[in-house]
């Protein structure tokens, strides 16, 4: 049969297809090579090559940039990096660094003309720099010595250090002879950048991924590995199938993937505290939740013990405040645990029927996943028996920022949203600070509470670390006893690693970190 | 016609016009701006700072002086740089995920023609045998299959299970270009894309060769004692393909459709995976140059058909 025949040519052309694809392999290298999905999840940020304008990323970045300190590794504190040590004067007002013996990428020496050049360039906001107001309070920068740096401030800052761990230091050989404000818009930062780190840049094929070479005149001794490859995906599933298949060594991982690790030798999972305070957050511009008694109905309506058993998998701890840290939580603390009847109560008292009865109240959130989608459903539910009628709405994250920093107030009466809060739990401040209200700064809530906000202002202020635990303990029992927002938990989040890997550091820190993570040491077994 | 064409042109440059209105004033009512992408809700960010960032890229100016400085700068080429690309000029962007969407369609397509021309040549000439019959289900599932469906099935399927393809990029990170290495990368979305429209494909051309073949010229092929094979081939199949032909031009817009999601699931650089991640950023510039050389392009397709038409109908008189 000649149709037989047509048949035949076109299977063989099938398989000559199938054969062409199946005959290239993922990867081959001769050197070796670690692939991972570096900027994947909420600590990245892919397509940022700026550290002036990151708000993410840092991990990735931190491999061929490097601070003055850095975190350590369990976040617990702040070591020297390119800064070999420091001295804080009595008044808190002079920081004398001592500079380590480090080399740009280009060879060039690392030195104090470099520290000054990159904080001064980062006080510019002309260069679209992030760091312009948080530095606002550096008087000068001066160089007694090319391997020693000062920087006086105009008054004590007890969150400078933390500033200066994200604060990637910038080659004055190189960008002082650029035009400041044209950096911003610049190749030099996707093409071109020189760093200190144990990586140097090496090209960025856009949207598809980011390769750097091992730098041979690193400090800490020629990193164990050629290639560091920054692979981009348009989501997390998509960085998780990659890893399945073998094509890269690492990824962050939503919860749901992560547990589909459990069990196969061939792969590590790494969780981690987020960092993140998930909270359900009261619009104090709305006449809703003026009444505490409806704020502690709303917490006492919502079993969140149950909600981390069954929709977290136990992978979060329960928040009284705004954060879980043990040293900085007092005893004592009301644990609103689930009482629908108390709500009821609670509501009846401040009579919610008159405040807003069973009308809808819009529950808004940036968060997308199908996790937090159940987590919604779930406190919709629980909120409805006691008469709360929410309904959540789940937008991107640029509609929820445009809607959040607007006055448009009932479209988000309620929200479900996430603060960083530690390991510095000042970043709580701009949150929670009566005077950090829109347009000044990013209380988007409205929460104006003169006892906290006077709580806040004083542990930031405390320069003595002994007294600083204290300090921090009775912000969060003002914030328990008067509920600004409604705290529920502190979630993990999930890497998930090769076992091919060696020595390969990584925590899911709040904005990528940094942390010391010393890339140099990463193995990978061929 | 020149006059014709003239007419045409400048109707159509009016049409950019009200396009590029259109999609500039849409994006304003759009909630959030790129800046407001730009911030990450859970990591403190001085709002000076971003207040800042908002006038250097002008989004404090109000929107009609935004406009016609947009449409200025376009004029004359410039059409910006991208916010979530920094410092590439949008325009180069562009133009540079053209070439991969191209890549892909075309593969796209011609393995539906490739596939779907054989399975309907095949379920014609053994018409109700059980190997027509599967086919025809395969099809009806094809057709009914979603492109994010199967897009999902596939990657799983063929690269996370089977490891037989990467399972997404458009080469292997790190490794020097190869036509083989982009095949690899190439065949697995190019065949997904594929399934629908060859499941199409594939159901005109068996009900067309069915008509054919029952066609006087074809009896008399056969009763001249040609073998089957050239039968079907040199008298029934060109003669099927007309109507199969007329629909591969008309599928192609459900093709760039399907390319856009394919794009997104696979991280194939092109225009749809641009638009997609331009739309999430709010990156003003590139959705404004992207949407007006898709317009482009529509217009003077448009025309080109218009004219072809004319040229080969004689009753068609463009005036």
């Amino acid at each position: 049969m000649h149709i037989g025949k047509f048949g035949r040519v076109m299977a063989t052309a099938a398989m000559l297809m199938a054969a062409t694809a199946i005959a290239v392999p993922a990867t081959a290298f001769a050197d070796k090579t670690i692939t991972g999905g570096f900027d994947v999840g909420p600590g990245g940020f892919q397509g940022n090559f700026n550290p002036l304008s990151a708000t993410a990323g840092f991990t990735w970045l931190n491999t061929y940039y490097e601070p003055l300190v850095i975190r350590t590794a369990d976040l617990s504190k702040l070591e020297g990096d390119l800064a070999s040590s420091w001295t804080v004067s009595d008044d808190h007002l002079t920081y004398t660094f001592k500079l380590a013996d480090a080399k740009w990428h280009d060879g060039q020496d690392f030195t104090s003309a470099d520290v000054k050049f990159t904080i001064e360039f980062a006080k510019n906001a002309k260069t679209g720099s992030l760091f312009a107001a948080r530095l606002g309070d550096i008087a000068s920068v001066d160089t007694p010595d090319p391997k020693t740096a000062v920087v006086t401030l105009s008054k004590p800052n007890a969150g400078l250090l933390d500033i200066f761990s994200q604060l990637m230091m910038l080659p004055e050989h190189v960008l002082s002879k650029m035009d400041p404000a044209s950096l911003a818009n610049s190749t030099y930062w996707s093409t071109n950048p020189i760093g200190t780190g144990p990586f140097k840049f090496s090209k960025y094929v856009s949207d598809q991924y980011v390769e750097l070479d091992a730098f041979d005149g690193y400090r800490g001794g020629k990193p164990k590995v050629d290639h560091l490859i920054d692979r981009y995906f348009a989501n997390a599933a998509a960085a998780v199938a990659a890893l399945k298949s073998g094509e890269i060594q690492f990824t962050y991982a939503e919860p749901d993937d992560a547990k589909t690790f459990d069990g196969d030798a061939n792969f590590k999972v790494i969780p981690g505290d987020s960092w993140v305070v998930n909270f359900i957050g009261f619009n104090w511009k709305t006449e809703l939740w003026k009444d505490l008694k409806v704020r502690q109905a709303v917490m006492y309506a919502i079993d969140r013990k149950q909600i981390v058993d069954s929709l977290y998998g136990g992978a979060a701890k329960l928040a009284q405040c705004g954060y879980v840290a043990p040293q900085i939580v007092p005893d004592g603390l009301n644990d609103y645990a689930y009482n629908p009847d108390k709500a009821k109560e609670l509501l009846q008292e401040a009579g919610w029927d008159k405040i807003n009865g069973d009308k809808p109240i819009t529950f808004l959130t940036y968060y997308n996943t199908p996790q937090i989608a159940n987590v919604l459903a779930a406190m919709q539910a629980m909120l409805a028996q006691v008469g709360i009628n929410v309904q959540p709405r789940a937008v991107d994250v640029p509609t929820y920022n445009g809607i959040v920093h607007g006055d448009q107030y009932d479209q988000y009466q309620l929200t479900f949203a996430g603060a960083a809060n530690g390991p510095n739990p000042g970043s709580l401040n701009i949150n929670l600070n009566g005077a950090q209200q829109p347009p000044v700064g990013n209380n988007i809530m409205h929460i104006d509470m003169p006892d906290l906000t006077k709580a806040i202002e004083t542990a930031m202020g405390e320069t003595d670390a002994s007294k600083s635990d204290a300090d921090w303990q009775a912000v969060c029992k003002t914030m328990n006893d008067n509920l600004p927002w409604g705290s529920l938990w502190v979630a993990s989040r999930f890497g998930v690693a090769s076992t091919k890997l060696r020595d390969f550091v990584w925590i899911p820190a709040p904005a990528g970190g940094p942390f010391e993570m010393h890339p140099e040491k990463w193995d990978i077994a061929q | 016609m020149t006059r014709y064409i003239l007419r045409r042109a400048a109707i159509g440059v009016l049409m950019l016009l009200a396009l590029t209105v259109l999609i500039f004033v849409l994006l304003r009512l759009t909630p959030g701006d790129p800046i407001d992408a730009y911030i990450n809700p859970s990591v403190p960010v001085s709002p000076a700072d971003l207040a800042d960032l908002r006038v250097r890229m002008g989004l404090d100016q109000p929107l009609p002086v935004q406009y016609f400085g947009w449409l200025r700068a376009a004029l004359t080429g410039d059409f910006g740089y991208s916010v979530q690309h920094a410092g590439e000029p949008v325009l180069g962007l562009v133009l540079s995920r053209i070439g991969p969407t191209i890549l892909l369609m075309g593969a796209g397509i011609l393995i539906a023609c490739i596939v779907g021309i054989a399975a309907g040549i095949w379920g014609a000439v053994r018409r109700n045998d059980p190997s027509d019959i599967s086919l025809s289900v395969a099809a009806f599932i094809g057709l009914s299959s979603p492109v994010f469906l199967t897009a999902l099935l596939g990657l799983y399927a063929f690269s996370v299970m089977l490891h037989w393809v990467p399972s997404g990029g458009m080469t292997t990170p790190g490794a020097p270009f190869s036509v083989g290495d982009l095949l690899a990368h190439l065949i697995l979305p190019a065949c997904l894309l594929s399934i629908a429209h060859a499941a199409l494909i594939m159901r005109y051309m068996r009900a067309s060769l069915l008509e054919v073949l029952s066609q006087d010229y074809v009896r008399t092929a056969r009763a001249k004692g040609l073998k089957e094979f050239w039968v079907i081939v040199k008298h029934a199949v060109r003669n099927a393909l007309l109507p199969v032909i007329t629909l591969i031009g008309s599928t192609l817009g459900i093709a760039i459709g399907g390319a856009i999601f394919i794009e997104s699931v696979f991280n194939w650089p092109g225009m749809g995976l641009l638009l997609i991640d331009s739309v999430n950023r709010r990156d003003y510039p590139v959705i404004m140059c992207a949407t007006l050389l898709t317009g482009v392009c529509v217009i003077v397709v448009n025309l080109l058909t218009d004219i072809a038409y004319a040229a080969v109908d004689p009753r068609i008189k463009l005036s």
